[in-house]
């Protein structure tokens, strides 16, 4: 009986990695469609494809800190991983109804904390961890902003000479498909090692793995895989939010955010950081706006977007809070 | 006339020093190293701003 609801539970996690590739498909494309480098459909199927194979360029730093460093291990169980998840997918899909880039991972982290704090209170929470996370809520889209900016004003140093501006935007156009395979790659090793993180939590509580141990091959496969179908048939209404709402876009801008996403996903990731990857490239799109003048930048969108980051672990919290107790009440 | 830009570089350098109690040894240079780029950008930004005038 135990077997049956892990594996249930695996494939609810799955899911969420699903949801994520679909949530976040707008955050990998939406530079590129906004600058009409390739079609929407062209677009996911890039997004897609780097997405899966980050698992050849990435360790699995930000797995381990997933199912380690929010809650002891001790508190996790079958049912508690269960509610932290639907918890998670369900305040991802009201942002998505609601048109809001929101941050399924920081949805994920509430999520398991609510959980969690539902059955052994707030001492169950690593405060380290949870700390090091906040701290890359706020850093993560600053980094992202300032590296932007800094990417935009090379570029305009560098090019401010050149007179034959249609084959200058040809030029950034085809850079922008290696700047958006850089992002999707960086979103691909970020966003599936949470997954990664929770199925590995799993398997230690229900006793298949010792704590500390490494995440199987199958774990990696299977969680790139559900993140890539998720880009694969993402949605399209916070694409519009992204893509033109928080600034218009030219061709080097939409490379200089995606780089500095790019890099920021990178670093974080290596250093095993789960940070939102929607955070770091909003980050991104306000710095290539702000290199012109701070009007550039829609700021009336940019606020809302904050005020879905300050809701999002909020509400995942008490969903999962309020699920954990459902659990807790039924087993 | 004032550069709002410049303004909002330091508002975002004294969120990162306001962070700095969060950060762990292993984080705490990167948390310095984001508010110290802020400043400078701050400072660039104010230049530039005068140098537009």
């Amino acid at each position: 009986m135990e077997d049956v609801a892990l594996v249930f539970v695996i494939l609810v996690a799955l899911g969420f990695d699903y949801v994520n590739g679909f949530h976040d498909a707008a955050n990998s494309i939406a530079t590129v469609v906004s600058t009409r480098v390739l079609s929407p459909r062209l677009a996911v199927m890039w997004a897609a494809a780097f997405n899966f194979i980050a698992f050849l360029f990435f360790g699995t730093h930000v797995a381990s800190t997933i199912a380690n460093d929010v809650v002891v291990q001790e508190v996790l169980t079958i049912g508690v991983i269960f509610a932290g998840l639907v918890g998670a997918i369900a305040w991802d899909l009201i942002t998505f109804y609601l048109g809001l880039p929101t941050s399924s991972s920081h949805a994920l982290v509430g999520g398991m904390a609510g959980a969690a704090v539902a059955v052994g209170g707030f001492d169950v929470l690593v405060s380290e961890g949870i700390r090091k996370i906040a701290l890359f809520i706020v850093l993560s889209p600053l980094i992202g902003l300032a590296v932007g900016l800094i990417i935009t004003v090379v570029i305009a140093w560098l090019f401010h000479r050149v007179k034959r501006l249609d084959a200058l935007n040809k030029g950034f156009r085809r850079g922008q498909l290696v700047s958006a395979a850089a992002f999707s790659l960086g979103h691909g090793a970020n966003d599936a090692q949470k997954t990664m993180g929770i199925i590995l939590a799993l398997l230690i509580a229900a006793d298949h793995l010792p704590a500390g141990a490494d995440v199987p091959l199958w774990v990696v496969l299977s969680a790139h895989t559900a993140i890539g179908l998720g880009t694969l048939t993402g949605g399209w209404r916070i694409v519009k939010t992204m893509g033109s709402k928080i600034t218009r876009l030219q061709p080097s801008g939409g490379v200089a955010a995606e780089s500095a996403a790019a890099a920021t996903l990178f670093a974080t990731s290596a250093a095993g950081i789960p940070v939102s990857t929607t955070h770091t490239i909003t980050g991104a799109i306000v710095g290539v706006g702000a290199a012109r003048r701070l009007s550039a930048v829609r700021w009336g969108v940019a606020g809302r977007v904050v005020w879905a980051w300050v809701l999002t672990i909020p509400g995942a919290f008490a969903m999962a809070f309020a699920v954990s107790l459902v659990v807790r009440a039924l087993a | 006339m004032r550069d709002r830009r410049a303004m909002f570089f330091l508002l975002a350098a004294a969120m990162c020093l306001l962070l700095l109690p969060l950060a762990e040894d292993d984080s705490r240079w990167v948390t310095l190293g984001v508010s110290f780029t802020y400043l400078v950008l701050a400072l660039a930004s104010y230049l530039d701003f005068r140098g537009r005038r």
